[in-house]
């Protein structure tokens, strides 16, 4: 039986430490899961658990080292284990097959298909579909557009960003693929679209929230005000006594639908002048002495 | 492959170093795929081994699960297209001698 510590590439002063890096780095290059096409995988794989199981166990290991128990002696204990691959490789349709596939398998991409596909369809093969990737402003994926956009491999693209376009939406630009072998119908581009964040607005399903400060005065009195939406400034009307938070709807100002238009959702933040004078420091802090509310405590916001 | 099924309990019992959370998660990450039977879940024996590889994988030899998920990826990829090659190896094995001639000659000649 081998010895060990050779088995190991190790030196026999080395640390434990030393032991469980070497062990885990011949497993990762011997484990006959990760290496199924590797025949001499399993046996090595056995050797290395086996040395482990000994050295890597200080007081096995001490054993070994005064000659108490022998390499093969530790052996024997390992019982007839089972290994993974046992099941992967029991034939097609195993049940992790096509785990890895998002969105689920498809038949087109089956091996035998791709090898008889010519025969099954008696056509000629469909060239392959091709992945890209783009970008959009946020305005754009809420109002559609049309883009002209040259991908990363030279191929330029006419693109229609559908309104109401989602983030890692993919579109299926027919006929765009790789062309078909001999003459066969080209493949499709698939474009997954990213919708770029916008410093105003977010997407909320269909409604589209925006934060708009307004003055202290604004929000006491009531005011009409411009507020941005994807479709241009609109007047809001705030309605009097509004305050931090206060949320209003602008109907139909969201992203278009076939259920209806959502709506934009504009939430007050009242803002105080960033170098408050004098005058309102000592006119605010007189009307509290006056009027005292505690912000903090629910109930009592005067 | 059987078609006994186990519990999840006997599961974390047989393989070292796991707990359910551990499993859970995994299962939630679509690691694992048991048999869900209303509010239990049922696992096969490639299930168990599964199980058992993943454990090996991340509490022996320190592989954490960020990684995991690209080697359990790519292994399952790599067995879809053994047994894939496989059956079309034997359904080669079965053909008469011309056509298997015919199938070598091809292959060296791109080689």
């Amino acid at each position: 039986m081998a010895d060990p510590y050779e088995v190991l590439g190790i030196s026999r002063q080395a640390t434990q430490e030393e032991i469980r890096k070497a062990y885990r780095r011949l497993a990762k290059d011997s484990h006959p899961d990760l290496h199924p096409g590797d025949k001499g995988a399993e046996a090595r794989f056995k050797a290395i658990a086996a040395a482990y199981g000994i050295l890597g166990d200080e007081k096995k290991r001490a054993r070994f080292d005064s000659g108490e128990i022998d390499a093969s002696g530790a052996e024997r204990q390992e019982p007839e284990r089972e290994f993974y691959r046992q099941h992967a490789e029991a034939g097609p349709g195993f049940k992790y097959e096509r785990r890895w596939q998002r969105g689920g398998p498809d038949e087109d991409d089956d091996l035998f298909a791709q090898i008889f596909g010519q025969h099954r369809a008696g056509t000629r093969a469909r060239g392959s579909d091709v992945g890209y990737t783009m970008s959009v402003e946020f305005a754009e994926a809420v109002n559609g557009a049309k883009k002209r956009v040259t991908m990363g491999d030279g191929k330029t693209l006419d693109i229609a960003v559908p309104a109401g376009l989602q983030d890692g939406q993919v579109l299926r630009l027919r006929g765009q693929g790789r062309p078909g072998p001999k003459g066969g119908e080209p493949g499709d581009a698939l474009v997954e679209v990213h919708v770029l964040p916008h410093p105003i607005f977010r997407r909320d399903g269909n409604n589209i929230r925006s934060v708009l400060p307004i003055t202290p005065g604004e929000a006491l009195a009531g005011a009409t005000v411009l507020a941005p939406t994807v479709s241009g400034p609109v007047q809001l009307r705030v309605p009097k006594g509004s305050n931090t938070g206060s949320i209003l709807r602008l109907r139909g100002k969201g992203v278009a639908s076939p259920h209806g238009n959502g709506d934009q959702l504009v939430e007050l933040r009242v803002v105080l002048p960033a170098h408050p004078d004098e005058e309102l420091v000592r006119n605010l802090t007189e009307w509290e002495a006056k009027h005292p509310y505690d912000p903090r405590k629910q109930g009592d916001q005067a | 492959m059987t078609d006994r099924t186990i519990a999840e309990k006997e599961v974390i019992d047989a393989v070292e170093h796991l707990d359910a959370q551990a499993l859970h998660r995994w299962i939630e990450l679509g690691w694992v795929l048991p048999h869900r039977d209303g509010e239990s879940l049922l696992f096969d024996a490639s299930d168990v081994a599964r199980v058992r590889l993943i454990c090996e994988l991340h509490y022996e030899l320190r592989i954490e699960e960020d990684s995991l998920s690209v080697v359990l990826s790519l292994m399952d990829q790599l067995y879809e297209v053994r047994c894939h090659l496989n059956a079309l190896l034997s359904a080669v094995d079965a053909q008469p001698d011309h056509v298997r001639a015919g199938i070598a000659a091809r292959i060296k000649g791109r080689g």
